[in-house]
């Protein structure tokens, strides 16, 4: 290899040089291309891709056109790195006029005044008022009694299943849906009838180094048993420990390798399911479009009522305001026109899977008629988001800890009694200390 | 140097103003040169300053205080986040981890690229196509080198699983399992960059002279004895400086991981560099994460030093040998001269 010469040196420094005052061209151009210029815009944060983000943008699109809010969007990658740069950028100054924030997180990022409140007189007057919404997911954009958010979705954990499948399983009732399952044991049968008709496995639950999906299931099962976890600060965890080791025990029972793989990670779970190796996968509402895609015969319903009372873990995108030095009033009241015109047309948006949290549009006649959204809907009002506290929520430290944790639990590794108590312990040890964001 | 050459005579006076004069020039000339100098520096000192030393002098005083992402917490602590930091078990445990991946893909990554490149050296047919594929996984992105060993390693349907059942074996869980999950990872890394280091033992294969093989040979050395006497002593100075940048570039380790484990499972693989990371930007503490930054840092400066004076030692006997060496064949000399005499 020839040591690189003054020339090629400077030829190469030189297009480098000219590729950064090409990219800045270009990206000049795209925020120039509209009336506006990059910096009078909305500038607008999220952290949805994929299917999502094509439907978001397509959101954006059409609220602009409705409002004349012309808004900028900013999409990060989803969890850790989105929300560590939202604060990053709340903290420098610099932060967008609107960004999408993920219900469960809201009590780490409100009390360290990284986010500003919403006016509920200037939503009012744009249409969205405390009436629009479930109960329990208005309730969840409020922290100290303040409104941190609107909530654009509901997205709970819930179990899609194969018709087919289950039909020849004798497992399908004459409406065509799943029959009514009402304990753990009745499921697991459900499990081993519909291995019996793959062959490969009756159930499909991915998990692997993924401690969110681990949560989201978990978690349904903790509280079905109405068993309560309430995280105060400078207090130890408040949890009912045998409540835990039912709901382990029982995922570990069900990961025997026959009525669900006992080593899977997400990917793998939904590749199993949508080429028809099961017939029942527990999920989140997100995955809706690629089953759609896989053009495979399914439905979907919340997960069924299995110990003592309905439950369903669940999260929210939601739109917040994110901390501003000086607060420009005409594009707060854009932000307020913005997301209302975005919240009334989530038609749309449950085409992603997600519940939309806004009642006018749950209740009309094209969504009763979005299958199977229309026959999930019903999770959103048993709604249990990650127990409060700064370190809790999506993509959060704590589902890493509980995949740290627990992982080990259902592959068999670890005692369920051990990974629980590791778990407190990280708990335990994080409610000592004070918010370092407070 | 200019007064030094004038002299006390009229004629050299006259010399000397002349020489004076020219000296003038040359330090205008030179104040320009450095102008000159200054100003191709001055972009790279600026990058110097701004990103590398601010932010450890910053970085330094951070550790001392309990800022938070948020800016809260701004006031001096003494050394509080030191004295935590000792006493955090999972610090001591990335840091271990830091150091068990270090040791596992190191030597790995000397051996085998020495034997690829040895072999390779022997004059294979197909020279290129060889230096091609061991090189060749070195030139890819971390991200698409462990998206790569994610399907490879996936339990239910990786490529792995599927030989180890196809011979009878039980199949593992690679990665999540916490007992394999790091040889896992040390594998995948071998593979990924071991290429580098086989370039460049394979450059100083070639730069060994031929002319010392053929008297080698002459003396009646095999294939053996000529590696062990005259190809590894050649190298060391390689091996020297491929083991010094791979120590360093192990002790760094970060995308890899963090892309196929996310330091998991439990903890398993998670290195130093990541446990910064956590703790200053999901777990907010910058003071705390800088206190840890700084640990680390006096570790990667012990081993420099260990590894210098080391290299030192090893340079020094290799000196004595050599002079041992020279007095031998001295003295067999004069033996055999004075034989023949």
């Amino acid at each position: 290899m020839s040591p690189l010469s003054r020339r090629q040196l400077l030829v190469g420094g030189a297009s480098i040089l000219g590729g950064a005052v090409l990219a800045g061209g270009l990206t000049g151009c795209a925020t120039g291309s509209t009336a506006a210029s990059g910096a009078d815009r909305l500038q607008f944060w999220h952290l949805l891709t994929g299917g999502d983000g094509a439907k978001m943008a397509d959101l954006v699109k059409r609220a602009d056109a409705a409002t004349g809010v012309a808004a900028q969007q900013t999409v990060l990658a989803w969890g850790t790195p989105y929300y560590t740069k939202l604060a990053m950028a709340s903290v420098g100054g610099r932060a967008p006029d609107l960004a999408i924030m993920h219900a469960s997180r809201l009590e780490g990022y409100a009390p360290g005044g990284l986010l500003d409140t919403w006016d509920d007189d200037l939503l009012a007057e744009f249409g969205v008022r405390e009436s629009d919404y479930p109960a329990a997911v208005w309730k969840k954009t409020f922290v100290d009694g303040k409104h941190y958010a609107v909530a654009l979705d509901a997205h709970p954990f819930v179990q899609f299943y194969n018709t087919d499948i289950l039909d020849k399983a004798g497992a399908l009732g004459s409406d065509g849906r799943i029959v009514d399952i009402s304990s753990p044991d009745q499921l697991l049968e459900v499990g081993r009838a519909v291995k019996g008709v793959t062959k490969t496995h009756g159930i499909s639950y991915g998990y692997l180094n993924d401690g969110a999906n681990l949560w989201r299931m978990l978690y349904t099962l903790y509280r079905q048993q109405g068993a309560t976890m309430v995280f105060t600060p400078g207090k130890k965890a408040e949890v009912e420990k045998d409540a835990a080791m039912a709901a382990l025990d029982f995922m570990k029972t069900m990961l025997d390798g026959d009525i669900a793989a006992n080593a899977a990670d997400g990917g793998t779970a939904l590749a199993e399911f949508v080429t028809q190796k099961s017939g029942i996968m527990f999920t989140g509402v997100w995955d809706t479009p690629s089953m759609k895609d896989a053009k495979i015969p399914f439905d979907a319903q919340p997960i069924p009522p299995m110990y003592s009372e309905p439950a369903a873990y669940a999260d929210s995108h939601t739109f917040v305001l994110p901390h501003q030095n000086v607060v420009d009033e005409q594009k707060r009241r854009d932000a307020h026109e913005f997301v209302a015109a975005i919240v009334k047309r989530s038609l749309s948006w449950a085409q992603a899977g997600h519940i939309p949290a806004y009642n006018p549009v749950t209740d009309s006649a094209e969504y009763k008629k979005l299958l199977p959204q229309a026959h999930y809907a019903g999770a959103a009002d048993i709604a249990n988001y990650d127990p409060q506290a700064w370190f809790t929520g999506a993509g959060s430290d704590f589902q890493t800890a509980v995949g740290n944790a627990l992982q080990g639990v259902l592959l068999g590794q670890t005692k369920p009694e051990a990974g629980w108590d590791q778990l407190m312990g990280v708990v335990n040890k994080k409610l000592s200390e004070p918010n370092p964001a407070g | 140097m200019a007064s030094a050459t004038a002299g006390p005579t009229p004629h050299a006076v006259s010399a000397g103003e002349r020489d004076a004069s020219r000296a003038r020039g040359r330090t205008v000339k030179r104040r320009r040169d450095n102008r000159a100098g200054w100003a191709f520096v001055a972009p790279f000192v600026v990058f110097f300053v701004a990103f590398l030393v601010v932010p450890i002098v910053w970085g330094l005083y951070l550790s001392f205080t309990a800022t938070s992402l948020t800016g809260a917490g701004n006031h001096l602590v003494g050394f509080a986040n030191y004295f935590e930091a000792f006493g955090d078990a999972d610090m001591w445990r990335s840091m271990g981890n830091t150091v068990w991946f270090t040791v596992l893909s190191t030597i790995p990554l000397v051996v085998v690229a020495l034997a690829m490149a040895l072999l390779v050296n022997t004059g294979l047919p197909g020279q290129w196509l060889w230096r091609l594929s061991f090189f060749m996984p070195y030139l890819l992105a971390s991200t698409v080198v462990s998206q790569i060993f994610l399907w490879l390693f996936n339990p239910q349907l990786g490529l792995f699983n599927h030989l180890l059942t196809s011979i009878g074996l039980p199949p593992s869980n690679w990665l999540n399992d916490q007992d394999i999950a790091m040889y896992a990872v040390v594998g995948t890394t071998v593979w990924w960059t071991v290429g580098f280091n086989f370039l460049l033992y394979l450059a100083a294969l070639q730069n060994i002279p031929e002319s010392q093989y053929e008297a080698a040979s002459l003396d009646g050395a095999g294939t053996w004895r000529k590696l062990w006497s005259i190809t590894l002593p050649q190298l060391r100075g390689t091996t020297g400086l491929i083991v010094v940048l791979q120590i360093l570039a192990s002790l760094k380790v970060f995308d890899q991981i963090y892309q196929m484990t996310t330091g998991g499972p439990n903890g398993s693989t998670r290195p130093i560099v990541e446990y910064i990371f956590e703790s200053g930007f999901t777990g907010y503490r910058f003071g705390y994460s800088s206190a840890i930054s700084y640990i680390f840092f006096a570790m990667i400066v012990i081993i420099s030093i260990a590894q210098f004076t080391a290299g030192r030692r090893g340079d020094a006997i290799a000196r004595a040998d050599r002079a041992d060496a020279r007095r031998r064949r001295a003295a067999v000399r004069a033996a055999t001269k004075g034989q023949a005499a």
